[in-house]
């Protein structure tokens, strides 16, 4: 942090009416004041202070004009010399000119300043706080006049200091007016009262943000609470908490949660799993979730959970060609006045995201960034890493990242996926058609080199079929043409074609028995009946011979034909019942 | 041995509080094909998947293979769990079978070496439903062994829907019995095929999946005895092959080497008697074959000379090797324990094993809940594989018989039968689908006319129907309730969890000292340890008896006794399970005899059983209680402040709803002790130890440094 001296000018404090408000765990200082600027030079910054003795506490300060249009003012840590505490310098937006005055308004959150007191209570007692300040207006320059009205959480004070005889009412301390202070005067001032609002405070959080572009945006919360009251002393009886509505009055046992309106798929658990005792309801404007921990927390009790929700990404990334920018929360509700001591925001880009610039509304500290791998990553996505002390609701501001992604990556994992099961049917497929056993399987190889075999047979068997049929066409064609010389020509081929086939099939024969197989025998039965069908053949031919040659009576001729065919017919059916059974 | 359940389990008979199981509220599944859809019906009640899931977890092998995945393979080996067993601690590394943590790291592994990045928790969830599934497909190959497809297909069908393997393979229960069984059909399936086949290559395949049986589950002996059962068998049935010799021989020699590999199992194979059967065998197999060589070498006369020679010189032999070994204590005769039911054994000897539900005697009632028509026709399944008998038909006539004793003997091995009453019954019904569907080409057959055979039919489709509407009904009323939440039911029907368990063992985690020592019953040890995070004093490896009667003492003393004892320990909480205002019954009031009885057992002295009845030997709560009881620890701890609350207008304060009466000790004051936490429902209440000495070092420590 960068601080750099300053000089303070001449500035008057004029009408200054403070506000402590004490009525939860924070102390939340509202200081108006009406600067005036005595000099004749004009001022465009002035300084605001915090006493040493608050200044580790501090967890938020802003300033507003009361004219100015947009409020805030922008602040600057800075260092006066010779003085003790922390100081802002508050430019202005428009200078003060000499002799004008300017209305303002500076707040500041404190946490972790309310101590209990005593610091151990029982089940029963109720819960004492003391709150350790300031009476004047701690600033550089002199205060003309003052008051401080300090709120409390209920009307039981134990003590209070009385600087200025201060009026009370109900929950309402009144101290002033105090006239012409001088700068950085301190008066402490100290009021012991009773608060039994909740002293709950997040020791750690870690926020996941998770963006996908495919419209998606992950959001998980690891949260360590712990009650910061005054711790339980002694035994928790769970009769009593159950019977007496005042038992453990400082306890917790539930609060709500404030979700985007977007939420969806809420869950809220921890390392053992589900935690059965919340509730969610969902309202026009947001989601909000009854975070109701395992157990009531007493002083000093902690507990541990996790919660997440996933939202949709066109509410809070823009882009523009390869541009993106993803606007959202740096922190989010966890419960009313929540105090964060450590925050811890991680950011999940999407793999492929480069040029990354992050935006965020104050001051954050970044710690390297680191690859997260999921599913399906190859090169990581990256991840930005934040943290930051003691954080309270006035943190919950949006943070933007801008970052380039070429849209092309997103073809990336599909490809991965259509990759990965090309790949394994391809090994599948090459594991299926090639054999890699390193034995042989004799009677397999046989019972191959059978079938094949058998193929071949049933093929050649076909063919010798086909020739009877030829024959028998050429027949027909030589009862009409009565052409003696294509008859025998078509006889003589129809033999020797015959004969070929014949000595195939017997070759084929030998080697089946050779392999052992009793198809052989089947084979030798085709073959027997085949050359009974062969003799017919020639028969039927004989006959047309001898009827052109006019030997036979047609009548009778027709009589012998039908009978030679329904006998070659029959056995042809013997033969192709052998070849299916083959 | 591990005993891994929740103890003593019995149903609630509250009306009002239907506890356990009762998570399911609308389940319209039906068919036979939800085998998976079964198994995720816990997790997909419950709001959101994973995430309620890992409360089913066996918290001890989830934490086991936890520490796998986080430090390495090597690390779990040594892991000493000093977080266990206080002050003894525990070998982890080698007390522990592995298997089921190896195999989770190992799909993890895998899993985040493809960048899919699986919590282990979610692995372990789902490791034994998909283990199931393989179960269904070992069981498929191996009765297709033994019968045909068609049997192999029914049996595949049996085993994913059938109750007793649901209740294991649930999504959640993350057990070792889950792996278990299917590496346990996976070797039969692969010894049934080398004894067909015998070849050598299958019969490794046999012995690496024993190898893996033993690394996951201490059942493996029920392999190891059942193989040479059958090669006993065989051999007696005159049908000794040399498929059956290469087999067994590898199997043996292989199976034997592997096993030792598991640090756990060690030098136990070849000392202890269960594992003798096996190397008997062996030898007789061995002599058998050699006899066999020598026959065809040999005439008649000097071949029984030899023979009769041989076998009294072997028989001497083993004998007084036998007496001898077990003389020197190199091996320990403890065949009662497997042959005599153990409750009767271990009632007179350890009440510890008698105390657990599991290992009761199992009921009829049982049998049939968890097998339903099964059980019924496995025997016909039976008589046609003895009727057809061949090799490998033996082997699952003494599967078949071998496991229905053992589930007899315990509930527990109700998990081993399972397997084989589904394949027998695929069997049966299998044939009688054959004969009664098959087509009209046999004409021969009498009396059977079309109308007869759609009789049968429809019979038999009714019976497997019902036997899945049952399979239905108990997976989604009994077996997928997580047993650390509880539901009950509000008289309009709406439900609500009791999640006091976790309540409380998660305010344990957060808000005590990370070292602090929790004392409980040895039932909730895991869960502790597990959930909570802290140091035990016993948990359901139940190693050391004597630690546990120190515990089972402490609960049943005085204060002031009770006291001493946890000072000796350095307990810091001591953690009670209460169910009066609920009405849940395993609770330790209702467990407390048990703690009593072992007490008694280490401590006859201090502690006896009959000082906690009344003089007419009943054990009571109430006014009439005997006054050691209402002035134990454990009563005291379970009722104080219990006697000032009013649950209804019907009843007196201090009325105990579990046990129906009104409590005999109403003022309960603590010297020693102070309550720390009670859950929501009063289930467990966490009471802290106040420390009085300055120092807080223990006298155990002291003992042990001086």
């Amino acid at each position: 942090m960068k601080r750099h001296r300053f000089d303070i000018g001449s500035l008057v404090n004029e009408e200054v009416k403070r506000t402590v408000d004490l009525s939860t765990h924070l102390a939340k200082i509202t200081t108006e004041v009406l600067l005036s600027n005595p000099g004749r030079s004009t001022v465009n910054s002035f300084v605001v202070a915090l006493e040493p003795e608050l200044a580790p506490h501090l967890a938020f300060i802003g300033a507003s004009g009361q004219e100015e249009k947009d409020g805030s003012l922008e602040l600057k840590e800075t260092s006066l010399k010779g003085q003790s505490g922390k100081f802002f310098e508050v430019q202005l937006l428009s200078g003060l000119a000499g002799g004008s005055k300017l209305r303002l308004q500076v707040e500041t959150v404190l946490s972790h300043v309310l101590r209990p007191f005593p610091t151990h209570i029982t089940q029963a007692e109720r819960q004492l706080v003391v709150f350790q300040g300031n009476h004047y207006l701690y600033s550089p320059y002199l205060t003309t006049s003052q008051t401080t009205r300090v709120r409390l959480a209920s009307k039981n004070v134990e003590s209070y200091t009385k600087l200025g005889n201060p009026s009370k009412s109900d929950e309402i301390i009144e101290f002033g007016p105090f006239q012409d202070i001088p700068p950085f005067s301190q008066d402490p001032m100290k009021i012991h009262y009773e608060n039994n609002s909740p002293f709950l405070t997040i020791s750690s959080i870690t926020r996941t943000i998770e963006v996908s572009h495919w419209g998606n945006i992950a959001v998980e919360e690891t949260i360590d609470l712990r009650h910061t009251g005054a711790f339980l002393k002694g035994p928790f009886s769970r009769y009593d908490y159950q019977r007496q509505s005042d038992s453990g009055i400082s306890s917790i046992k539930s609060f709500k949660t404030i979700l985007p309106a977007s939420a969806q798929d809420v869950y809220y658990r921890d390392e053992i799993g589900n935690i059965s005792t919340s509730h969610l309801l969902v309202l026009e404007d947001a989601v909000e979730v009854e975070v109701r921990p395992r157990f009531p927390l007493f002083g000093g009790w902690k507990t541990h959970y996790i919660i997440g929700y996933n939202l949709p990404s066109y509410e809070y990334l823009y882009t523009l060609g390869d541009q993106y920018a993803l606007k959202m929360r740096l922190v989010d509700h966890v419960y009313d006045d929540q105090v964060i001591d450590h925050l811890t925001v991680k950011i999940i880009l999407p793999e492929g995201a480069r040029n990354i610039h992050l935006d965020t509304p104050y001051q954050i500290d970044r710690e390297p960034d680191q690859l997260h791998y999921t599913y399906l990553d190859t090169f990581g996505r990256p991840v930005l890493v934040a943290t930051k002390s003691n954080l309270v609701e006035q943190h919950i501001q949006d943070v933007v990242i801008h970052y380039t992604f070429n849209k092309i990556l997103m073809l990336q994992e599909p490809l991965l996926v259509v990759g990965a099961f090309y790949i394994m049917f391809f090994t599948v497929i090459i594991y299926v058609r090639l054999d890699f056993s390193i034995t042989k399987d004799p009677a397999a190889e046989v019972r191959m080199k059978v079938a094949s075999i058998t193929e071949q047979v049933l093929t050649l068997v076909n063919k010798r079929l086909g020739l009877y049929r030829h024959m028998n066409d050429v027949v027909n064609r030589y009862k009409q043409s009565r052409d003696t010389g294509a008859l025998n020509g078509g006889r003589k081929t129809m033999e020797a074609e015959h004969r070929t086939l014949t000595n195939d099939i017997s070759s084929l024969q030998a080697r089946l028995k050779v392999e052992g197989s009793d198809l052989a025998d089947k084979v030798a039965e085709v073959q027997k009946l085949d050359s009974q069908v062969k003799e017919l053949v020639c028969r039927s031919c004989q006959e047309a011979e001898r009827l052109v040659a006019g030997k036979v009576k047609k009548e009778a001729y027709i009589e012998n034909e039908k009978s030679l065919a329904s006998k070659r017919q029959e056995l042809i059916n013997r033969i192709d019942s052998l070849l299916d059974a083959l | 041995m591990e005993l891994i359940c929740l103890g003593h389990f019995v149903l609630s008979h509250n009306p009002e509080v239907w506890i356990l199981g009762e998570l399911m509220l609308n389940c319209s599944w039906g068919g036979v094909g939800g085998d998976s859809i079964h198994r995720i019906h816990p997790a997909l009640e419950c709001h959101s998947l994973v995430v309620s899931l890992s409360s089913f977890l066996l918290r001890f092998n989830y934490r086991s293979t936890h520490h796998l995945t986080s430090n390495g393979f090597y690390e779990f080996l040594n892991w000493f769990d000093e977080r266990a067993w206080y002050p003894l601690g525990r070998i982890v590394g080698g007390t522990v079978y592995p298997g089921l943590m190896v195999t989770a790291g190992l799909i993890h592994y895998v899993l985040n070496l493809l960048h899919m990045t699986v919590h282990i928790r979610d692995v372990c969830v789902f490791l034994a439903p998909i283990f199931s599934g393989l179960t269904a497909i070992s069981t498929f190959l191996l009765t297709r062994e033994l019968w045909n497809q068609g049997a192999g297909l029914l049996a595949a069908c049996f085993i994913a829907i059938v109750p007793g393997y649901i209740s294991r393979s649930v999504a959640g229960s993350f057990d070792n019995e889950g792996i278990a069984i299917f590496a346990l059909q996976f070797t039969y399936y692969l010894w049934v095929k080398s004894v067909k086949t015998g070849s050598v290559f299958w019969t490794i395949g046999c012995c690496l999946s024993y190898f893996y049986m033993v690394s996951a589950w201490g059942g493996y002996v029920f392999i190891i005895n059942l193989i040479p059962l059958h090669v006993f068998v065989l051999l007696l049935m005159q049908r000794y092959s040399r498929r059956v010799y290469i087999a067994y021989s590898t199997f043996y020699i292989v199976g034997l080497v592997l096993s030792m590999q598991i640090p756990f199992v060690g030098f136990q194979p070849i000392r202890t008697s269960e594992h003798m059967a096996a190397a008997g065998v062996f030898a007789l197999l061995q002599a058998y074959a050699f006899l066999q060589y020598l026959k065809d070498r040999l005439t008649k006369q000097e071949f029984q000379t030899l023979f009769f020679l041989g076998v009294s010189l072997a028989a001497g032999v083993v004998f007084l090797t036998v007496i001898y070994l077990t003389y020197t204590g190199k091996f320990s005769l403890s065949l009662m324990r497997y042959l005599c039911p153990p409750p009767r054994y271990a009632k007179i000897h350890i009440p510890i094993i008698a105390s657990v539900s599991e290992h009761q005697p199992t009921t009829w009632v049982s049998f049939f809940f968890d097998l339903h028509i099964l059980v019924c026709t496995f025997p016909a399944g039976l008589w046609f594989c003895i009727k057809n008998i061949n090799d490998e038909r033996v082997f699952v006539a003494l599967y078949a018989i071998s496991a229905v004793y053992f589930a007899g003997v315990m509930v527990r091995l109700m998990l081993t039968l399972t397997p084989v009453v589904c394949m027998l019954s695929a069997i049966a019904f299998s044939s009688v689908f054959e004969h009664y569907l098959g087509d009209d080409q046999k004409k021969d057959k009498e009396g059977l006319g079309p109308n007869i055979k759609s009789i049968v039919t429809m019979l038999m489709l009714m019976l497997l129907m019902m036997f899945a509407v049952h399979c239905t009904w108990v997976t989604s009323n009994a077996y997928s309730s997580p047993s650390v939440v509880l539901a009950s039911y509000n008289h309009d029907g709406s439900r609500n969890i009791l999640d006091d368990f976790r309540e409380a063992y998660y305010w344990l985690r957060q808000n005590t000292d990370e070292h602090a020592r929790v004392m409980s019953w040895w039932d909730y040890g895991y869960q502790i340890a597990g959930m909570a995070n802290r140091t035990t004093l016993v948990d359901n490896n139940t190693w050391n008896n004597s630690h546990i009667a120190l515990v089972g003492k402490a609960m049943s003393s005085n204060e002031s006794a009770a006291y001493q004892i946890m000072q000796s320990l350095d307990v810091d909480y001591v953690l009670i399970i209460f169910g009066g205002v609920i009405g849940y019954s395993g609770d330790d009031i209702n467990k407390f005899l048990w703690m009593v009885r072992i007490a008694e057992g280490e401590h006859p002295k201090d502690i006896r059983e009959s000082d906690y009845f009344t003089p007419q030997g009943e054990f009571r709560v109430d006014k009439a209680g005997s006054p050691t009881l209402l002035n134990c620890l454990m009563y005291k701890m379970s009722y104080y402040r219990f006697g000032e609350m009013q649950l209804d207008f019907r009843t007196p304060p201090g009325f105990d709803r579990t046990r129906n009466a009104e409590i005999g000790n109403k003022d309960i004051k603590f010297k020693h002790l102070e309550e720390a936490f009670t859950s929501e429902h009063w289930l467990v209440r966490i009471y802290k130890v106040k420390n009085e000495g300055s120092s807080r070092t223990s006298s155990f420590l002291r003992k042990a440094r001086s």
